[in-house]
């Protein structure tokens, strides 16, 4: 990082180099928790709403649209199997601390009985074959080793209790079936 | 000008830690303030929200806030990465445009998520300040150091301050910290960062808050008595506590002439100042006298939600107006080290 | 960016460390600040009106014209404000008790924030003077000056 000096300041560099670091501690929500537990039980739940019913996964203890709060009164199962409605390829920089070698494919899926996208979930197979519209199913992890830290729902995603989605190899969805739900 | 009023005000209660996310919060808020308001919610002309995402570390959280407002159809809206008290300035000037008669302003801060004592070291300047990285709390000490000297004020006066907010916080279901304290029995703690002891620092709260503003008319229809905004400014003083006499508060004295405090008598004031001192600080650049009641919620030392304290001591005062049959209530929001941004608001019952 | 880690109760609580490596240009001013301390020496600015301020900014705070001419200025100062820390936190300048102080010095109008290892808390007072403790080693940064220590 250090050019060379550009006026008669005599410093080593025309930048002052700071590097900030903040802790910060992440806590579960209730409805989390209840989440996280479905996915070590091998189930992947959403909360449907009682005005449009959409179904929301993972839950967020409201309908956004219709703003009406959900409970567990509204949760249902979704499957585990669903559409790849959106997808990219990435190309891992190898910045300080990237743990990525390989390019690889993060989707969005439409899962069966969802409304909204769960996404960036790791796509197995070639990354040639990766499409919008291909159907996949969850490879999840052994359930020994679905531990709470492993199932927690970071943020937007789902947690880590699926290892990845492998393709299964049936027909392609048709766009219009998906196509409200791209993100 | 146009006539704008606060018709509607929900805040929720202040903890040292809210479990659920920070949109879950603000959710029940939002609706509890429409309701209030009687305004329909497609009807909102305008949103404007308030919060910070170094809180909690979430980058665009306020993107993700903007799900408790319902926005479908789209919402004209704005955020400021400062209090709410400033996103109901931006609202109010906004009203001021003549072609929507109604804002909802909102805010929200989850400050359990990190050590305030370290986060807010990030405001400050980089290159002569955060990299030594002083906390909130010692800044502060440096500034009530500057009070004690200059202004002949004691110890025990910042006591009697914490003493008198714990006592009226007693009657707040919405704050976090009250009880009856002698200034005797504060006194006798340790100094956390000299000469400010615990009780002269605010306690970490988690909270949210809405208030709902309407125009003329509009107001007087939908609310029995709103708290109409008879003024509304903000200054703010250098950055540096290394360039100003930091025992008074020249943005605040400016502020509140700009908005007009002495124009009629003041029989309360909500002052969001955080620290003792800064109560001090604030009664005295605003010509405050024993006569007026400061904070009979608490103030800020009662529950500091950070992003939310300035705008929940605009929507007491309006309560004070709306439901205590007061007349004049004034307000006060602050930000940044040592009081150094400062924004009042005069509020008058019609 | 994000280095996630768990705590205790990982189903409830986690947490994560944000980071940000910045590196922040300097200009002219800031610039010779930081290169003064980068040589060990104390640099201010001079203002229209004939007022220095150290550490400089490139604007006088008081009227926000252009601040004009640098000023070189000694190590050494006088405390103004002061605040004892009797428990510093890990990201503090000292890891033992020590002052946080505004320090004027000699020759400037206005005051620089930093430590002062005054060792006792009976050592530190308004009109303490002080000088600086230079770091080992320098690199144009504010921690180039080490802490502020009493003279005499």
């Amino acid at each position: 990082m250090s050019d060379q000096t550009q006026t008669d300041t005599g410093l080593p560099g025309k930048f002052m180099q700071q590097m900030v670091s903040l802790d910060y501690r992440v806590l579960a929500s209730p409805l989390q928790q209840r989440f996280d537990a479905g996915m070590r039980a091998g189930r992947i739940t959403g909360h449907k709403c009682p005005v449009c019913s959409r179904v929301y996964v993972p839950p967020k203890g409201y309908c956004p649209l219709d703003t009406v709060a959900t409970t567990e009164e509204h949760e249902v199962d979704v499957g585990d199997e669903g559409i790849v409605t959106s997808f990219t390829v990435l190309t891992p920089i190898q910045y300080r601390g990237q743990r990525e070698r390989q390019p690889y494919a993060l989707a969005s899926l439409l899962l069966d009985g969802a409304s909204s996208t769960v996404g960036q979930q790791r796509i197995a197979g070639p990354i040639e074959d990766v499409r919008t519209g291909m159907r996949v199913r969850a490879a999840w992890k052994p359930e020994a080793e679905r531990t709470a830290e492993v199932s927690a729902m970071a943020q937007w995603g789902i947690g880590k209790a699926i290892e990845h989605w492998e393709p299964t190899g049936d027909p392609d969805a048709a766009r219009d079936h998906y196509a409200e739900h791209i993100l | 000008m146009r006539d704008v009023a606060v018709v509607a005000f929900a805040q929720s209660p202040s903890r040292p830690e809210v479990e659920t996310t920070e949109t879950q919060m603000l959710f029940p808020i939002i609706t509890e303030a429409i309701e209030q308001s009687g305004i329909e919610r497609r009807d909102i002309g305008f949103w404007v929200s308030g919060s910070c995402d170094y809180l909690a570390g979430a980058p665009f959280a306020f993107v993700s806030n903007l799900e408790a407002t319902g926005a479908w159809p789209p919402i004209p809206e704005s955020h400021v990465e400062m209090d709410g008290a400033w996103a109901l300035y931006e609202a109010y000037t906004r009203l001021q445009h003549g072609d929507v008669d109604t804002a909802l302003v909102f805010c929200s801060g989850l400050s359990s998520r990190s050590d305030l004592r370290e986060t807010l070291a990030v405001q400050l300047d980089p290159y002569y300040l955060m990299p030594l990285w002083p906390d909130h709390i010692s800044l502060a000490a440096l500034q009530a150091r500057a009070f004690l000297d200059h202004n002949g004020a004691t110890e025990r006066d910042m006591a009697e301050v914490a003493a008198r907010s714990l006592r009226s916080a007693k009657d707040n279901p919405n704050a976090q910290v009250s009880g009856d304290h002698t200034a005797e029995e504060l006194l006798g703690a340790d100094y956390l960062v000299e000469p400010l002891r615990p009780h002269d620092c605010p306690p970490v709260s988690d909270a949210a808050a809405a208030v709902v503003l309407a125009v003329g008319d509009r107001a007087r229809a939908v609310c029995s008595r709103p708290a109409w905004i008879r003024g509304i400014d903000t200054r703010t003083d250098p950055h540096s506590p290394g360039v100003r006499d930091l025992a008074v508060s020249p943005s605040t004295r400016l502020a509140g002439e700009k908005a007009g405090v002495h124009s009629g008598p003041v029989e309360v004031a909500e002052l969001a100042a955080p620290f003792t001192h800064q109560e001090l600080i604030v009664r005295e650049a605003l010509g405050l006298g024993d006569d007026v009641e400061i904070n009979p919620s608490g103030g800020a030392l009662a529950a500091n939600p950070i992003m939310v304290s300035g705008l929940i001591r605009i929507g007491e005062a309006f309560r004070q107006i709306n439901e205590r049959g007061r007349n004049r209530v004034i307000a006060h929001a602050t930000s940044g080290p040592c009081l150094q941004q400062n924004l009042v608001c005069v509020l008058e019952g019609e | 960016m994000f280095y996630f880690w768990a705590v205790a109760e990982a189903a409830v609580e986690s947490g994560f460390t944000l980071e940000f490596p910045y590196k922040r240009s300097l200009g002219p001013v800031v610039g010779a600040f930081l290169g003064g301390l980068y040589e060990r020496r104390i640099v201010g600015v001079r203002t229209a009106e004939g007022r220095v301020i150290c550490p400089p900014f490139e604007y006088d705070p008081d009227t926000g014209d252009a601040t004009g001419e640098l000023v070189d200025l000694p190590e050494t100062g006088t405390v103004h404000e002061w605040a004892w820390v009797s428990r510093p936190l890990r990201k503090h300048p000292l890891d033992r008790p020590f002052a946080w102080a505004l320090v004027q010095i000699d020759g400037a109008d206005t005051r620089m924030l930093h430590a002062v290892d005054a060792g006792d808390r009976g050592r530190i007072a308004r009109g303490v003077r002080v000088k600086v403790r230079w770091a080992d080693e320098t690199r144009g940064h504010i921690t180039d000056i080490a802490c502020f220590e009493p003279v005499g």
